[in-house]
């Protein structure tokens, strides 16, 4: 008996034992299918997965925003070229109606999006300096990129919200003050975009890149045009910038001229969603997506709703307004069927009759193996992998006809940039010599509108210019007190109201924007 | 004859033989006769008495030699083999026989100790007897029969029948038992006593498990409610949870689906949380079940409590306050349900089988939709209003006919209609225009297939031991085409007492359970929508057998696959298989203090097999493209759950004045969780199903195509609890637990929950005791915290996530911040009090139990937002605080009793406020359990309750006489840019009034959490009749009945519900459904008021009408009961709601209540049912 029970005393302690001493280890955890901060960065190869989280972070243009819509589409919602066929989102007819508030999803998320991408280049760029046994050439360039995406995010948030909190360190817990940024002024914005941006030019990337990493002619491109925004709304710099803005486009022209193999316009429209053709040329910087590994979810919102023409299904939430494409000038190619723009597929899922739309819908983004290819093609995939714009060379001749008119006049290179873009449309461009500069600053902010419609540019157009395109008058007139659309738009328009949530939750955000 | 000894002797030759004091065996023993009277006599006297009168020879160690102890006994020609049992049980002696030498030594095995100072001991009468009912004159097993004064005792057989030795004839015994009055009876010269026992009502002696214990009802001080075995068959239902539904104040059960085995949703006192799990903490017979994942997407499945088959169970108790939860700590803050499973027989063999078959058939209310001709006037209606709601869009001259166009490419529907005319097989219509067609989809995508059950219990054992197997088959077929569950489940259970000190006992179980899920995707066209959106004008299948598909139609119909193409060709097995082990030891160390020791395990693995198999065609040449060649995904999880609990119970009662029961216990358990799936497209085949997932063309279904993930959390806890009493009148409970978790932060792994809880049993009172009116009046209170810790693993952990990088069009690696650490990180803790009163008149004839409860969350856990500037949407912390204030009522009436007739009435209600008094931050929140749909539809609001509706308020339609303010909104409107509003359009109320309708005028809309919710059920038998009657109601929870977006608001794209035959036109203002038009003239949806419905209810939840075959009848066919029923169940159902079931959410998310998009309806379902026991 006392054995019995002397024994059952031993288990019962042992348990406790057990538990007491080993309790540190039972309830210690640690999670098994992520990776910790802390144990991470410590091979070269981490310092390209910190780069393509950030990459990564691109695809969230694509990304779903509530029924039938997603992020990109509030660029070209507010551009005033674009409607819907279905009214079901309300945050995005919102966006359309200029109606929108602090609470609209599209740019919550944008403004999260954002900085989360932010948030993955910072710690990149802290982390992969210590990275043991990393050669500096390779440091240099996976900083160099993190610094790169990160000053591209910080460009889209300054011109979106103008003063906003600038986060150029990792935040490793939540009490860390940097949770509660306030906003710094656009002007340091800016500062930061110009630095890293000069910081990856230097960082030895290759000339062009057709993997889909930034190349040195992106880099350049995009300081392009970081510097005509910074010359125009809201900074204002003016000259010094627009000359700044011609300096770097030019030695994008320069290169492209000396390499026509590397960088060029496509010859044909058909190659901007040409899949072979992702990330040369034209193509100097580009979202990645790849049918099956990250889907290009974008397609189906700017396909005529409901019509069965392919096989990704077709929501059209994002179609070109009827008075938009009426303002393209007679003859142009882009308009044609097929160019820019179509109305004529099959039906049957893009695999049957030919059928005629009642409109035009956007064809420049239209992925041939995803939606069907005509009879006797191939039925759709219905898994789009093809990329998204996001810089075109003939945005940087545009960049650079522009700045060069604004700071040094017309030349024949700012001339020849536009000319080249409207030559490939099959139009007329009238002599340099009939061109004044205002008459010439105009055709370029009218070809910029016609050339780089539905790539989420036009909207940064109109801010940075103040100027709204006047479908009607074929004329630019003031934003503010502008119709678009039948809305009528005010200076408070010309930033976002800040998200509602962030505004609430971090009262070092206040005041908000203008108006809002 | 001396007056010390007079003993006769008969001698026998003996062999060797082995003799413990319980165990006396051989003839010789038996033959040997001896009558003797000894009074006061040491061992060695009374050996020296027996050697001088037989042949036997006693030897004997000193220390035997040298007890002084004294014993008195009186032998009337008793069997050696008796003398010495007897005397050895007395003396604690154990003898071995060896030819005539007796060896005596003391029995080690026997409890008591020697004594240090010397007692007299008797050995004396032996009386036996039969205990019986007084009433029904039937044999009592089990009852206790003390020696009054002693620990002398024993308990009645399986007959009824006892026997005990008692020391004298001035004994006394007291016979007890549960349910009766104990009774005392003198001994005097009886050697055989008969006793009648009386039914007890007063004392109210039920025996309810709490935790780590039992205690009597009687005692407790704690909410505690009780579902019986019987109560559970009344309902033939696959979870448990359904079978608990109504029967206990302050338990919500919603049961969300009409599919067998289908979600519901389980609330004890309303929500402790906001982010973690609402759901109770289920104990199966001791043992923590796992919590574990519950969900695909926003799909609920089955989790570990689904897999109990309910006919296995005896009885549930509901712990619900915090007197009773907080020995479970820091998992009881939202109450406890404990399972307490069948064990076997103490009293011989038993075989039961219950057998039911039933068929479900389409419920008592039903949604309805267009019919063919209702359908094709709509879209013509719609047509006709193109003109008028899209001005802008429409050319006069454009169509083919002069008819006009729309800029959409919108046909007249008369076109679509002529080409579907005299085209062979695929003819819709025919020559004057007429529909072919005329389907009813609701009623094609149900059957009325016949399921079974079928339990088989085979019990035996005696008081010692026994044993159980319970085998149960159940085979349902759901209403939908295809929808089944089909369970084969099996339990062994075993206990025995192998020592006296000493019980052990187990249950094993295993449980596989199949399912076809057959309404996954909520949201998506799938097959419950469909059901809705599917034209009238197809037919399911075409003359050639090709299922039809909406696109068949017209090309501008949104598309879906018809309802039975989707429930025959697709589907969602769900095969999950449970193993249910647990084993304990119980040992007594010493009187009064047990020890007893629980190992546990749950092992659940579950596959999923999802296939969507090949469409019908949209056109009849159309080539389905890759993505619709089939598509496979299998998963597999395995959750391996283990407990190892050990606890000290000691029991004590002082002087009849004082009772105290002490508890004393530590816990680990772990959990370990592990997933793995696949998936893959593209097959030549759907023959395949998901049985050949790498003969398809296409792995890059999901990316990445393959997964794997683990996670791990484990337990370790200390607790204790005391219950004292005093004079059993004054009771109190104190309870404690110190419990430690994995998932918290470093610092705060350990939290302590204690409790309180003080109960007057007013009725003991000397005032009210033998009160003609009040048999039992009870008063508790209590107040003790309890804790939560239901969030996801290792969110105290910062980590990086790998994600999918594309460089080259091919994949790459990246990684991703993922998570900040929160080292903070600890227990969510509420804290409850709760006052009580019992109250029982005219012999407990009218029951009453009411409870008021205010439970209080603080330090809540919360994804909680952060400014997401810092690169992270949000950081699991504890911050805020809730409240939910209710009252439980429960009046239990037996309002006639006679040897024919008894009619008995339980009515039950439950009220529940909810209020959030703190967030984390200023803001509200957004998207946390709710779904988003064309906006967010639920918000946490502070001051405001969980599971509120958030939405614009919709005032009805514009009238012709409002057209000049409805043009103040301009031509950018809610119904689309470019689209002005127009006289019947939908009008929203403009709270700011700047004629903009967005988030600035959104408020809280409704809620989907009842004001008040019960049950009302009739138990009636008449002679060999019985019925049951259960009715449920609901008051004040409301419906946001989302299916009006596709149903309702929008006309053309699919069909609608019969209800946009009262929208607006210029005749029929007084609408709040906007005039019909083609979606492409812009339409208006959003949550609005208008979707809200009041949802109260009342339904006949079941009824059943039973009769129990004669004994006379059953004996002859040698069994031992045999009863048949039949019963319906979801009779009846009396609601405003114009949905299917207003008692319904197709959303997980734990605040989603009442909030719908398409939901499997639920069946009325009649049953015919056998029970037989032999």
């Amino acid at each position: 008996m006392t054995l019995t029970i002397k024994n059952i005393s031993k288990l019962l302690l042992c348990g406790v034992f057990v538990a007491g001493a080993g309790c540190s280890d039972f309830l210690r955890e640690e999670d098994p299918s992520n990776i910790a901060p802390e144990t991470f960065f410590t091979v070269p190869e981490d310092a390209e997965a910190a780069v393509y989280g950030i990459y990564e972070n691109l695809r969230f243009h694509g990304d779903g925003t509530g029924i039938f819509s997603a992020n990109f589409q509030m660029l070209d919602a507010l551009s005033g070229t674009a409607e819907t066929e279905t009214g079901q989102n309300s945050d995005l007819n919102n966006l359309y109606g200029f109606q929108h508030t602090g609470d609209n999803l599209h740019l919550s998320q944008w403004w999260r999006q954002l900085y989360d991408g932010i948030a993955n280049a910072n710690l990149a760029i802290e982390k992969i300096p210590g990275i043991p046994g990393l050669q500096d050439a390779a440091l240099q360039k996976w900083v160099g990129h993190a610094r790169f995406m990160r000053a591209f995010h910080y460009f889209w948030l300054v011109r979106l919200w103008g003063d906003v909190p600038l986060i150029t360190e990792p935040i490793y817990t939540w009490n860390d003050p940097a949770v509660n940024a306030a906003r710094s002024s656009a002007e340091e914005v800016y500062a930061t975009i110009e630095a890293d941006l000069l910081a990856a030019e230097a960082a030895g990337f290759p000339m062009t890149d057709a993997s889909g990493l930034a190349s040195q002619v992106a880099v350049k491109s995009l300081l392009a045009k970081v510097y005509l925004t910074m010359a125009g709304q809201p900074l204002n710099k003016g000259t010094e910038y627009y000359q700044k803005a011609a300096a770097k486009a030019k030695e994008v022209i320069d290169y492209a001229n000396a390499n026509p193999a590397k960088v060029a316009l496509f010859p044909s429209y058909d190659d901007l969603h040409n899949p072979a053709k992702e990330n040369t040329l034209e193509h100097i910087f580009m979202i990645q997506y790849a049918a099956g590994i990250a889907n290009a979810n974008y397609q189906t919102y700017f396909l005529p709703n409901n019509t069965n023409i392919t096989a990704s299904g077709e929501v059209g939430t994002t179609v070109p307004t009827a008075g938009f494409l009426a303002s393209y000038e007679a003859g142009d190619k882009r308009t044609e069927e097929k160019g820019f723009y179509f109305k004529e597929y099959f039906l049957g899922g893009g695999t049957g009759a030919p059928t005629t739309l009642n409109r035009f819908y956007v064809f420049k983004h239209f992925d041939v193996i995803a939606n069907g290819a005509p009879p006797p093609g191939l039925a759709g995939t219905g898994n789009s992998g093809l990329n998204y714009p996001l810089i075109r060379y003939a945005d940087v001749l545009l960049v650079y006809a522009e700045a060069q008119n604004e700071s040094g006049g017309l030349n024949v290179d700012a001339y020849n940039a536009l000319k080249v873009i409207r030559d490939r449309a099959n139009l007329v461009t009238p002599d340099i010599g009939t061109f004044s500069q205002s008459s010439f600053r105009e055709a370029v902010w009218r070809e910029r509108w016609h050339e780089l419609s539905y790539e989420g540019i036009t909207w940064f157009d109109m801010i940075r210019l103040g100027k709204v395109y006047d479908v009607e008058s074929d004329t630019f007139v003031d934003f503010a007190g502008a119709s678009l659309n039948g809305a009528l738009l005010s200076e408070k328009h010309l930033l976002l109201p800040l998200p509602a949530a962030d505004f609430r939750n971090n009262p070092n955000l206040k005041p908000n924007n203008p108006g809002w | 004859m001396s007056l010390q000894c007079l003993i006769i002797i008969l001698i026998q030759v003996m062999t060797m033989q082995l003799l413990i004091a319980e165990n006396v065996k051989g003839q010789n023993l038996k033959a040997t006769k001896i009558s003797a009277k000894v009074k006061s006599r040491t061992l060695e006297d009374i050996f020296k008495v027996i050697e001088k009168n037989t042949d036997y020879v006693f030897v004997f160690p000193t220390d035997v030699k040298d007890l002084d102890d004294t014993f008195s006994f009186h032998f009337k020609n008793e069997s050696m083999e008796n003398v010495l049992l007897r005397l050895g049980r007395v003396a604690r002696l154990k003898f071995k026989v060896v030819n005539y030498t007796i060896t005596a030594a003391f029995d080690e095995n026997l409890m008591l100790k020697p004594e240090k100072t010397p007692v007299t001991r008797n050995v004396a009468i032996i009386v036996s007897g039969t205990v019986t009912d007084t009433e029904t004159s039937m044999a009592i097993p089990g009852v206790n029969v003390l020696v009054k004064g002693t620990t002398i005792g024993t308990s009645t057989d399986a007959d009824g029948k006892f026997s005990l030795e008692v020391p004298d004839e001035s004994a006394v015994l007291l016979f007890s038992f549960i349910g009766y009055q104990t009774k005392e009876v003198p001994v005097g010269n009886q050697t055989s006593i008969t006793v009648s026992l009386d039914a007890d009502i007063t004392s109210l002696q039920e025996v309810v498990v709490v935790g780590y214990g039992t205690q009597k009802k009687s005692d407790l001080t704690g909410s505690v409610g009780t579902v019986k075995s019987e109560e559970i068959q009344e309902r033939q239902l696959p979870s448990v949870s359904q079978a608990i539904a109504g029967r206990i104040a302050g338990v919500a059960v919603s049961v969300n689906s009409g599919r067998p085995g289908g979600q519901s949703n389980v609330r004890i006192r309303g929500f402790s949380s906001i982010s973690t799990s609402n759901n109770p903490l289920y104990v199966v017979d001791g043992v923590i079940m796992p919590v574990g994942t519950q969900t695909d997407g926003s799909y609920s499945l089955n989790n570990a409590i689904d897999n109990i088959n309910p006919a296995d169970i005896a009885s549930i108790e509901v712990l619900k306050d915090a007197s009773s939860t907080a020995i479970y700590g820091a998992r009881g803050a939202n109450g406890v349900i404990m399972i307490t499973t069948k064990r076997g027989s103490s009293t011989g063999g038993k075989v039961t089988y219950d057998m039911q078959l039933s068929v479900p058939t389409i419920g008592p209310n039903r949604v309805e939709m267009l019919n063919a001709r209702e359908f094709l006037a709509t879209e013509q209606l719609g047509w006709d209003n193109l003109k008028v709601y899209d001005p802008a869009g429409w050319n006069p001259t454009g169509g083919p006919n002069g008819t006009g166009s729309h800029s959409s490419g919108r046909q007249d529907p008369q076109d679509a209609r002529a080409a579907l005319t005299n085209i062979g097989t695929y003819s819709l219509f025919d020559a004057d225009g007429n529909p072919l067609y005329d389907t009813d989809w609701f009623k094609e995508s149900t059957q009325n297939k016949l399921s079974q059950n079928h339990q088989l219990s085979v019990t035996g054992g005696n008081k010692e031991s026994s044993y159980g197997i319970y085998l149960g088959f159940r085979d349902d077929n759901g209403l939908l085409l295809n929808s089944f569950l089909k369970r084969y489940s099996g339990r062994f259970v075993m206990d025995s007492q192998v020592k006296p000190w000493l019980k052990i006992g187990g249950t094993l179980g295993y449980n596989n359970q199949q399912e076809n899920i057959v309404d996954f995707g909520t949201g998506g066209l799938n097959s419950v929508r469909m059901i809705t959106e599917a034209l009238p004008i197809l037919p399911v299948r075409y003359p050639n057998g090709a299922y039809s598909h909406n696109k068949n139609y017209s090309a501008s119909i949104e598309g879906g696959r018809n309802p039975v193409d989707q429930l025959l060709n697709n589907s969602y097995d769900l095969l999950s298989r449970t193993t249910l082990g647990n084993m304990y030891t119980n040992i007594r160390l010493a009187e009064g203090l047990e020890l007893r020791s629980t190992i546990g395990v749950n092992i659940l693995e579950r596959e999923r097999k999802r296939y969507d198999g090949r469409p019908a065609l949209q056109t009849p040449t159309y080539v389905n493209s890759a993505n619709e060649r089939g598509t496979a995904r299998v998963r597999s999880d395995r959750e391996t759950f283990w407990s190892f609990e050990n606890y000290l119970t000691y029991n004590k009662r002082f002087a009849d004045i004082h009772s105290l029961t002490a508890m004393i216990g530590t816990s680990l358990q772990e959990t370990n969780i592990y997933f793995f799936q696949a998936s893959s497209r593209n097959f030549i085949s759907d023959f395949f199903q998901t049985n050949n997932i790498g003969g398809a063309q296409d792995f890059a279904v999901d990316s990445p195509p393959v997964s794997s993930g683990k996670a791990r959390f484990a337990f370790n806890s200390y607790f204790g609890r005391v219950n004292y009493g005093l004079l059993d009148k004054y009771l109190l409970t104190l309870t404690g637990r110190m419990d430690g978790s994995s998932k918290f932060g470093e610092a705060n792994k350990y939290a302590f929950f204690p409790s309180a809880a003080l109960a007057w049993r007013i009725s003991e009172e000397p005032f009210l005791k033998g009160n003609n009116v009040i048999s039992n009046l009870k008063l508790r209170t209590s107040f003790g915290q309890t804790g939560n810790s239901e969030i996801s693993t290792y969110s105290a952990l910062p980590t990086l996530r790998v994600v999918t990088g594309v460089i080259n069009n091919a994949r790459v690696l990246g990684v991703a911040t993922n998570r900040l650490g929160n080292s903070d990180l600890k227990w969510e803790k509420t804290a409850q009090s709760d006052i009580g009163l019992e109250l029982g008149l005219f012999n407990n004839r009218i029951m009453i139990e009411a409870d008021v409860y205010y439970r209080k969350t603080t330090d809540m856990l919360l994804s909680a937002p952060l400014p997401v500037t810092s690169g992270y949407e949000t950081i699991t912390r504890n911050v805020g605080s809730m409240e939910n204030k209710g009252l439980e009522f429960t009046l239990n009436t037996e309002n006639f009793t006679s040897n024919d007739f008894t009619w008995r009435t339980t009515f039950n209600i439950s009220i529940n406020r909810n209020k959030v008094l703190k967030l984390a931050n200023p803001a509200p929140i957004f998207g946390v359990g709710n779904p988003n749909f064309t906006n967010q539809t639920g918000v946490i609001m502070e001051g405001q309750p969980v599971g509120s509706f958030w939405g614009l308020v919709r005032l009805g339609t514009w009238g012709t006489d409002e057209a000049a303010e409805a043009a103040k909104f301009g031509v950018n409107t809610y119904r689309g840019t470019g689209k002005p509003l127009l006289p019947g359009d939908v009008k929203y109320l403009d709270v700011n009034g700047d004629y903009a309708i967005n988030d600035l005028d959104r408020m809280i809309i409704g809620n989907g959490n009842p004001k008040s919710f019960g049950s009302f059920i009739n138990n009636l038998t008449y002679k060999s009749f019985d019925l049951t009657l259960d009715i449920q109601y609901s008051y004040g929870n409301d419906v946001l009945n989302m299916t009006k977006h596709s149903g309702e608001d929008r006309t053309g794209l699919a069909n609608s519900y019969s209800s946009v035959l009262g929208a607006w036109t210029p005749e029929n203002q007084n609408t709040s459904i906007a005039a019909v038009r083609d979606s492409k003239a812009g339409y208006v949806s959003n949550v609005d008021t208008h979707w809200v419905e009041d949802g109260s209810f009342i339904r006949g939840r079941n009824v059943v009408l039973g009769y129990t075959l004669s004994s006379a009848f059953t004996e002859r066919i040698h069994l031992s009961r045999a009863r048949v029923y039949v019963s319906a169940q979801n009779f009846f159902l009396s609601t405003k709601f114009s949905g299917n079931d207003p008692e319904v959410s197709t959303y997980t998310n734990p605040f989603a209540q009442g909030q719908t998009f398409f939901d499997y309806p639920k069946p009325t379902i009649y049953m015919f049912g056998v029970s037989v026991g032999l």
